[in-house]
C-alpha cells in the first residue's frame, strides 16, 4: 500500500491562511503529512473525513483533530488525488456522492433553464389561435372601420381607384346583390391589371380592374365578392393581424432580434392561417351565393379559369390572386362538390351588360 | 513546459499599463487590443486561439478559439516575440480605470479562475481555458456568469480589475460576503457560492441586489472596487442622452450654453 508522494497543501489547526506545501502519503492505516517547513504529522486513517471544495469540486479538502484542539486541513487537487483515493475509497465515497449530486443537480438546472422559456414558447404558440379570438372579440366595430379605411387609404397610394364608369357600376350592382339587410360593405374598384381581390376589416372590399376583365360573366365575379365578404365577416384580416402581431411578440422575444426573425416567423404564420382561412370563405361565400340567388357555378368557373392559368402559366407570372388565395386542385374539387350538392336553389342572373363593360373581350 | 520568465513593472496609478522585459527569444502572449507600445526587434504574431502551445492541429486551435469567443474575447491573441539581441520590453494598458494584478501562477498553484475578460497579458505558454460555472444559482446570480477564465501555467500572467483591487488570502473556513460582480479571481480551492441578502427590504432598498457572492477559504481571492458594469450604469445615467444631465444643478446651465456653443457644427 505504498505510493509516490502527493503534493498538496497543509494547513495547521490555528495556523496562518496561507497554508503550507506539504507531501502526503498513506502508510499502512496512518496518513503521513511532510510539511516542507514544519514537523512532519501523522493522522491516523480512521480519523479523517473528506470532501471536495473549491470551484466545481476541484478540490478535495482532508481534515482531522488536532491535539490541541481544532482540526488540521490538507488540500489536494482532484488531479493528484488518484492514487489516495484508490488505497482508502472508502474515505473519499462520501465526496464523490456529493460531487455526482451536484453535478447531477446542473444538468437538471441547465435543462429546466432552456426548457422553460421552450415550453412558454410551444404554449402560446398552441394557444394562439384562442388568444387571437379573445383579443379580436374585444376590438369594437369602429376600430374595425379605422383599419379597414387606413389599408384603403394605402391602396389608394399604391394606385388609382376607379369610382365611376360601367366597371364601377357593375361592382356596385354585384356588391348590393350579395349584401345582407343591415350590412355596411363598401367595394371598390381598383385599377390594376394584376387579378386579385381583397378584404380589409371594416367591411372593405377591394377589386382590381384585372379581375373583372379575367372574369367571363357577373357571377364569377359575385363568386369572388362573396368570398372576400365572408372574409370580412369572420373577420379574418382582424385575426391576422392580431396574429401576426402576436407571433411577432413571441418569436421577438425568443430571438432577441424582433425584425428578422420574428418578421420571417410571423409571415410562416399568416401563410398557414390562410389556408384554414379560405375554406372556411369558401364555404361561408357560397351560402351567402345562395342566399342572393347567385348561380354559384360562377365561383367554380372562376377558380377554374385561374387554375388553368396557373397550369399554364410561367412560374413567377401566377395570378396575384393565386398567391393569397391558394387555388389547389383539392381546393377546386371540394368547391365542385359543394356547388354540386348545393346547385340546386332558386338562382336569378345578375342583370349587368358583361360585354358593355369590355370584361370578357379584353 | 517550460514558461518563458518575464520581468515586468507596472506604471500608473488608477489608469495603469504594463511594461514587460522579453529577453532574446522569449515571449509574451496579450488580449488583441491591448498593446500600447513596444520596442525595436519585438515580432508580433497573431495566431488563431489561445497561443499556448500545448494545443495541436487544426481542432486544437479551433477550441481555443471557441473558448475564446466563449469567455467575450478576441478569437485572436497576439504572441510578441523578442527577435532582437538585447532585451526588449513591451507594454500592455488596462482597458478602463483601474489596476493591473501580477500573478505569479506558480506561486498560486499553477491554476487560476478569473472573471471573464479581465485577462490583459501572460508569459507564453500560459494557457487561457474557460471555468464553466457548475451552480446553476452562482451563474445567474453570481454576478460573473456562468463562464469564466481559467489561466493554467506556471509563469508571469496580468488581469485588469476596476477601480481598487483588494488581494486576500481566506484561511481555511473563513468567509467573505462580496458584492456581486465585484470578484475577480480566485484560486480554485476558494469555493465561490451565493448567499440570499435575507430580507425583502434590503434587497429592494439597499442597493446590493437579492444575493451576495460568498467566497470561503482556504485561498486567494481578488476583489475589484468598481465593476467595469456599475461604472458604464453610471456614466449612461449621467450622460445627457438618458437625461442626467442637469444631475449636477449649477453646473447644468453651464454645461448647456457650451454644449450650444460647441455644438454648432453639428
Amino acid at each position: 500500500m505504498s505510493h509516490a508522494p502527493i503534493a498538496a497543501r497543509f494547513y495547521p489547526a490555528g495556523g496562518d491562511a496561507h497554508g503550507h506545501p506539504a507531501l502526503v502519503e498513506l502508510a499502512g492505516k496512518v496518513l503521513q503529512v511532510l510539511p516542507e517547513d514544519s514537523p512532519p504529522q501523522q493522522a491516523p486513517l480512521a480519523s479523517l473525513q473528506a470532501a471536495t471544495r473549491g470551484f466545481n469540486h476541484s478540490q478535495w479538502a482532508i481534515a482531522w483533530p488536532a491535539e490541541g484542539g481544532g482540526e488540521h486541513m490538507l488540500l489536494i487537487d482532484e488531479a493528484a488525488v488518484g492514487p489516495l483515493r484508490a488505497a482508502a475509497p472508502a474515505l473519499f465515497a462520501g465526496g464523490e456522492g456529493a460531487r455526482r449530486r451536484s453535478g447531477r443537480r446542473f444538468l437538471a438546472g441547465i435543462t429546466l433553464l432552456a426548457l422553460v422559456p421552450l415550453l412558454v414558447v410551444v404554449a402560446l404558440l398552441a394557444s394562439l389561435d384562442h388568444l387571437t379570438d379573445r383579443v379580436v372579440s374585444h376590438i369594437p366595430p369602429s376600430v374595425e372601420k379605422q383599419i379597414g379605411a387606413a389599408v384603403l387609404a394605402r391602396t389608394r397610394l399604391e394606385g388609382p381607384l376607379i369610382d365611376r364608369g360601367p366597371a364601377f357600376e357593375a361592382v356596385q350592382t354585384i356588391g348590393r346583390r350579395l349584401a345582407r339587410p343591415g350590412e355596411t360593405l363598401e367595394f371598390h374598384l381598383a385599377d390594376r391589371p394584376e387579378i386579385n381581390a381583397f378584404a380589409a376589416p371594416g367591411g372593405v372590399v377591394v377589386v382590381n380592374s384585372g379581375l373583372l376583365a379575367k372574369a367571363a360573366s357577373p357571377e364569377e365575379v359575385a363568386g369572388v365578392l362573396a368570398h372576400e365578404i365572408a372574409h370580412v365577416e369572420l373577420r379574418h384580416s382582424l385575426r391576422q393581424i392580431v396574429r401576426s402581431a402576436g407571433l411577432r411578440v413571441i418569436f421577438g422575444a425568443l430571438a432577441g432580434d424582433y425584425d428578422a426573425l420574428g418578421g420571417w416567423a410571423a409571415q410562416l404564420g399568416e401563410l398557414k392561417f390562410s389556408r384554414d382561412a379560405e375554406r372556411e370563405a369558401d364555404q361561408r361565400g357560397l351560402e351567402r351565393l345562395a342566399e342572393a340567388r347567385v348561380d354559384p357555378a360562377g365561383m367554380l368557373r372562376f377558380f377554374e379559369t385561374l387554375d388553368k392559368a396557373e397550369a399554364g402559366g410561367k412560374a413567377g407570372q401566377l395570378p396575384a390572386l393565386l398567391s393569397t388565395h391558394p387555388a389547389t386542385t383539392e381546393r377546386i374539387a371540394w368547391l365542385r362538390e359543394a356547388v354540386a350538392t348545393r346547385g340546386n336553389g332558386p338562382v336569378e342572373p345578375i342583370a349587368i351588360d358583361w360585354r358593355s363593360i369590355g370584361g370578357a373581350s379584353r | 513546459m517550460a514558461m518563458d520568465v518575464v520581468d515586468y513593472e507596472i506604471f500608473g496609478s488608477e489608469m495603469q499599463y504594463v511594461e514587460v522585459e522579453l529577453d532574446p527569444g522569449e515571449a509574451a502572449i496579450g488580449e488583441a487590443g491591448v498593446m500600447m507600445y513596444m520596442q525595436d526587434g519585438i515580432q508580433m504574431d497573431t495566431v488563431f486561439g489561445d497561443g499556448s502551445q500545448q494545443q495541436g492541429g487544426f481542432f486544437g486551435k479551433l477550441m481555443g478559439a471557441g473558448k475564446r469567443l466563449l469567455t467575450g474575447e478576441s478569437l485572436f491573441t497576439t504572441v510578441y516575440h523578442n527577435e532582437g539581441s538585447g532585451k526588449r520590453r513591451v507594454a500592455f494598458a488596462a482597458p478602463y480605470p483601474g489596476k493591473i494584478v501580477p500573478v505569479d501562477l506558480s506561486k498560486v498553484g499553477g491554476t487560476l479562475i478569473c472573471q471573464k475578460d479581465s485577462f490583459l497579458a501572460a508569459a507564453k505558454g500560459v494557457s487561457l481555458g474557460i471555468a464553466f460555472q457548475k451552480k446553476i444559482g452562482v451563474g445567474l446570480f453570481g454576478g460573473e456568469g456562468f463562464i469564466m477564465q481559467k489561466l493554467d501555467g506556471d509563469g508571469m500572467a496580468f488581469i485588469h480589475a476596476g477601480g481598487t483591487l483588494l488581494e486576500k488570502t481566506l484561511a481555511p473556513g473563513e468567509t467573505l460576503r462580496v458584492d456581486t460582480g465585484c470578484v475577480v479571481a480566485f484560486q480554485p480551492s476558494v469555493d465561490f457560492d451565493i448567499q440570499y441578502a435575507g430580507k425583502i427590504k434590503t434587497a429592494l432598498f439597499g442597493g446590493e441586489g437579492l444575493f451576495f457572492a460568498t467566497l470561503s477559504g482556504p485561498g486567494k481571492v481578488w476583489l475589484q472596487s468598481l465593476p467595469l458594469s456599475r461604472m458604464a450604469d453610471r456614466i449612461v445615467m449621467a450622460s445627457r442622452a438618458a437625461g442626467g444631465g442637469g444631475k449636477e444643478g449649477g453646473t447644468a446651465l453651464a454645461g448647456f450654453g457650451l454644449g450650444s456653443l460647441l455644438g454648432d457644427d453639428e
